[in-house]
């Protein structure tokens, strides 16, 4: 445990990325490859589930400490980190068993699993006998799980390639999808040799900078592909003996929601993986994200959720076409390769391309994003069409040129303390319209946005303002007007105020507005109503289902 | 009945009708009792302004040489219309003040900052006994626990010694009055040279009288060839982001307070160190000091006191947070 518990203390206060970077691969170099594994596992946003639940664990703690359970609740509001919390209230002890953190990971951690809450009980009270001081909060963050300790998944792959000599995406691509440390060794990650494990493993995805400045400034268009950014699913496609996988953005194997689009393996070349987006489609075409998301989360929809809700898989990329890596090769030959495939392709699949707008001058392009929010798009994708496929956000390659958000004024009505750098400060705001009779309801939640000088100016503004108290939540004089910014507004049953926001965040703090000036619900509805309407019928398109609109 | 008995909460503060005083009050009053010298207790702007003797000079540094101050020795007492005064030791900072009122059979303590806790550099806190109890509660949650002063001087002089090996400079914010001064006195002087901001400085001569063993120091500024490679530098939050730091490029950067405890509070300004060193009671000192007090009354000044008072009730005291007093956050410490 010692070494973990030094590596995370030191992570902790590292300030600067790159120092931190060194310091993994330091850890990587010195830790053995049983407890390195398991490092690997955890910094990959893993946890172990259903090891002990937060409500038994403040339990536990309040036992122990001889706290009633309210206080422990109201120490875990103050410090916004169960880990943290836990830690600070449990008496030091200075008398640890000389644990490895396999040890730990073997004598506490996995048996939690399945236990009778008397019998946890017993087991965590036996650690916190045991753990020494500095190594509780390490410990504690194990047990509960979810944490980063300022490593981004990119630079975890870049620690282990400087160990391994092995290129950062390589590693990036033996590390997607689910794996645990049984089925995955540290060796397998750091084999110099590409075995054939990651075939139907998805590539990690090049995602797209935000376009800030003037397009004219990325030089002439024409070295650009342009393509409609859609409102779906960001997912690739693969394909390997017959068999086919889906994998999201966030690394989940998603097929099991997509049997639909599992069919149309039969149709595509063997050893493929094509990036792309799923997409709700019905015979209008095109339809807003609002009904993708019946089909999110519901594994095995049956054949009728199917017929009802159906999907497309919008192909915009080739990375891999019989066994070979393309990502290296530039765009345009990979575009002219997937055009290929497509053409191959026989019709009634839920398959489709992406289309190129070729449009020539920027200012044209310009024009026709304005119509972007009419189409149920949400601006353009531009891609050089020289660029490789890159491993996450790189810049200068993809930038994402998306339409104006919706803005509206909205009144602070509560705040919640926020988590990690802005635990114990109050970050987290509900935000409020008029409604018919004259009431504040809430309609959005926002986190971000604030300057740092103006999270601290609102927190103190919080703290004099509370008016109530409901577990976490303060409610607040509602005195404060923000400006939101939000992709779109979907009805919802779900929500009080019969409305759901897409993406809210603070575009800014509207000092020069009262809360008499804030925005109404009807406004707000208005939005709604108007994005629910099919566009007369929607766009036209092929028998593949390509708009012929461009 | 008044449920502050002895006192009332008007907008200047705490005022002692029987006695016609308030106590740590704001706007302009004709007489303030003042607990200690730390500025959201020691306003200027007020007539006569009474406290320990102890307070006196800091309070001229921090008020001006001109303000009517008259200092009494902790333990002394005196009679302030219908009712009795007296200052005692806080533990809080040098000088620092509980002050308790007498009158009609009664009496009630006016904390002001204070902490149990041992502190070289400033007189130990002294429980009185009391009917009624106004007490701070910064730090009123049980996660807020400190280590021994000795402990945490080791870890100050460690980290300095540590950044010293490579060469680099170590620098520590702390609040001028008490807390930096508690900083200096555990620096191991052998690990290199000592340079304090004015703003510290200008307190180092009364604790210097006060018979409080500080480190020699060097004033940052007044020396146009000082080179700070391996030294350690004390200087107030305040100019953590000023153009004041941009002599110190590269230097590793502490901060010594209570709010430390909390990850959060470090990670937000991008500290380098955090040194959990209060000059506050923690959860464990505030409760072994109200029920020490013997009070029957307890009310909760500057801070979160939520959670304390409902601690108390639930042990049968009668507590609750002083009305209209106002929640602090970060506040000084």
């Amino acid at each position: 445990m010692i070494l973990f518990s030094k590596l995370f203390h030191d992570l902790d206060e590292l300030t600067k990325t790159n120092a931190r970077l060194d310091r993994l691969e330091e850890y990587f170099q010195t830790a053995s490859p049983e407890e390195s594994i398991w490092v690997v596992w955890f910094l990959s946003g893993n946890r172990i589930k259903r090891a002990v639940k937060t409500s038994e664990l403040r339990m536990f703690v309040a036992e122990r400490s001889g706290l009633p359970i309210w206080l422990v609740e109201e120490c875990h509001d103050q410090v916004g980190d169960l880990a943290e919390t836990i830690s600070l209230l449990i008496e030091n002890r200075e008398n640890e068993r000389s644990y490895t953190l396999c040890d730990i990971i073997e004598t506490f951690l996995l048996p939690l699993k399945g236990m009778e809450t008397s019998d946890r009980k017993v087991l965590m009270n036996k650690a916190w006998d045991e753990l020494e001081n500095s190594n509780l909060l390490p410990f504690h963050k194990l047990l509960t799980g979810g944490f980063r300790m300022g490593v981004s998944k990119g630079n975890l792959c870049k620690a282990l390639a400087r160990v391994g000599q092995v290129e950062p995406a390589v590693i990036a691509q033996r590390l997607a999808g689910n794996w645990t440390p049984e089925n995955l060794s540290l060796r397998q990650i750091l084999d110099p040799v590409e075995g054939e494990t990651g075939f139907c493993k998805p590539y990690p995805f090049c995602l797209a900078y935000p376009l800030l400045e003037k397009p004219e400034n990325l030089g002439l268009s024409s070295d650009w592909q342009v393509e409609w950014k859609w409102d779906g699913i960001r997912a690739q496609l693969l394909t390997l003996r017959g068999k086919g996988m889906i994998w999201s953005r966030g690394d989940e194997s998603i097929g099991e929601s997509f049997p639909d689009l599992l069919e149309c393996v039969k149709a595509l070349p063997e050893d493929l993986c094509m990036d792309g987006e799923i997409l709700a489609w019905g015979t209008e075409g095109l339809r807003p994200f609002s009904r993708l998301q019946r089909r999110i989360g519901r594994k095995e929809p049956g054949s009728s959720m199917i017929k009802r809700e159906p999907v497309k898989f919008q192909a915009y990329d080739l990375l891999r076409l019989d066994g070979v890596d393309w990502r290296t090769r530039p765009l345009s030959e990979r575009r002219e390769c997937l055009e290929k495939i497509f053409a191959n392709l026989p019709s009634g699949f839920p398959l489709g391309m992406s289309p190129l707008i070729k449009k020539g001058s920027w200012s044209e392009l310009e024009k026709l994003r304005m119509e972007s929010r009419k189409r149920g798009v949400e601006g353009f994708m531009l891609k050089q069409k020289n660029s490789p496929y890159e491993s996450g956000r790189v810049k200068g390659f993809w930038y994402k040129w998306k339409i104006d958000p919706f803005l509206a004024d909205m009144v602070v009505v509560s705040a919640q303390l926020g988590h990690g750098k802005r635990s114990n400060m109050y970050t987290d705001y509900s935000l409020a319209v008029w409604n018919e009779k004259k009431e504040l309801v809430t309609v959005a939640k926002a986190y971000s946005g604030l300057t740092d000088k103006e999270i601290a100016e609102f927190d103190r503004f919080v703290r004099k303002n509370i008016t109530g108290r409901f577990g976490p939540v303060r409610s607040i004089r509602p005195e404060m007007v923000f400006e939101i910014a939000f992709e779109g507004v979907q009805n919802s049953g779900r929500h009080k105020a019969g409305v759901a926001l897409r993406f809210p965040r603070i575009n800014r703090w509207r000092r020069d507005k009262k809360p008499q000036d804030a925005d109404t619900l009807m406004q707000i509805r208005e939005i709604a109503d108007a994005q629910d309407k099919p566009e007369d019928g929607g766009p036209k398109m092929d028998q593949s289902g390509n708009l012929l609109l461009f | 009945m008044n449920d502050l008995e002895l006192l009332e909460f008007r907008p200047e503060g705490l005022y002692c009708k029987e006695g016609d005083f308030y106590i740590d009050p704001r706007g302009s009053v004709k007489n303030a009792l003042i607990t200690h010298a730390h500025s959201d207790h020691a306003r200027p702007g007020h007539q006569n302004y009474l406290c320990s003797e102890a307070c006196k000079p800091l309070l001229k540094v921090r008020l001006g040489d001109g303000v009517r101050v008259e200092g009494m020795e902790f333990g002394q007492s005196c009679k302030i219309g219908n009712s009795r005064v007296s200052f005692h030791p806080a533990g809080h900072v040098l000088g620092s003040a509980q002050i308790r009122i007498e009158s009609k059979g009664l009496v009630w303590v006016v904390s002001g900052d204070y902490k149990p806790q041992n502190d070289q550099t400033c007189e130990s806190f002294e429980l009185v006994k009391c009917n009624g109890f106004i007490s701070e509660c910064t730090f009123g949650l049980p996660v807020y626990r400190w280590l021994p002063e000795d402990l945490i001087h080791k870890q100050i002089n460690e980290w300095w010694a540590e950044n010293a090996e490579l060469g680099n400079a170590s620098i520590i914010f702390a609040y001028s009055l008490g807390k930096a001064q508690r900083v200096l006195a555990g620096l191991d002087s052998s690990i290199g040279n000592i340079f304090v901001h004015s703003a510290v400085d200008s307190f180092f001569e009364h604790y210097k009288k006060a018979g409080v063993r500080l480190p020699s120091t060097q004033i940052i500024g007044s020396n146009s060839d000082q080179t700070y490679a391996g030294s350690l530098i004390v200087a107030p939050p305040a100019v953590e982001e000023s153009n004041w730091m941009k002599r110190f490029r590269g230097a590793k950067r502490g901060f010594a307070s209570g709010w430390m405890a909390i990850r959060g509070s470090r990670r937000r300004r991008n500290l380098d160190k955090g040194f959990v060193l209060s000059d506050h009671a923690d959860w464990k000192g505030l409760i072994d000091v109200i029920e020490g007090t013997e009070a029957e009354k307890v009310r909760l000044t500057h801070g979160n006191g939520h959670a304390l008072s409902k601690f108390l009730q639930d042990k049968g005291l009668d507590a609750a947070t002083l009305r209209g007093a106002e929640m602090r956050g970060e506040g000084e410490d």
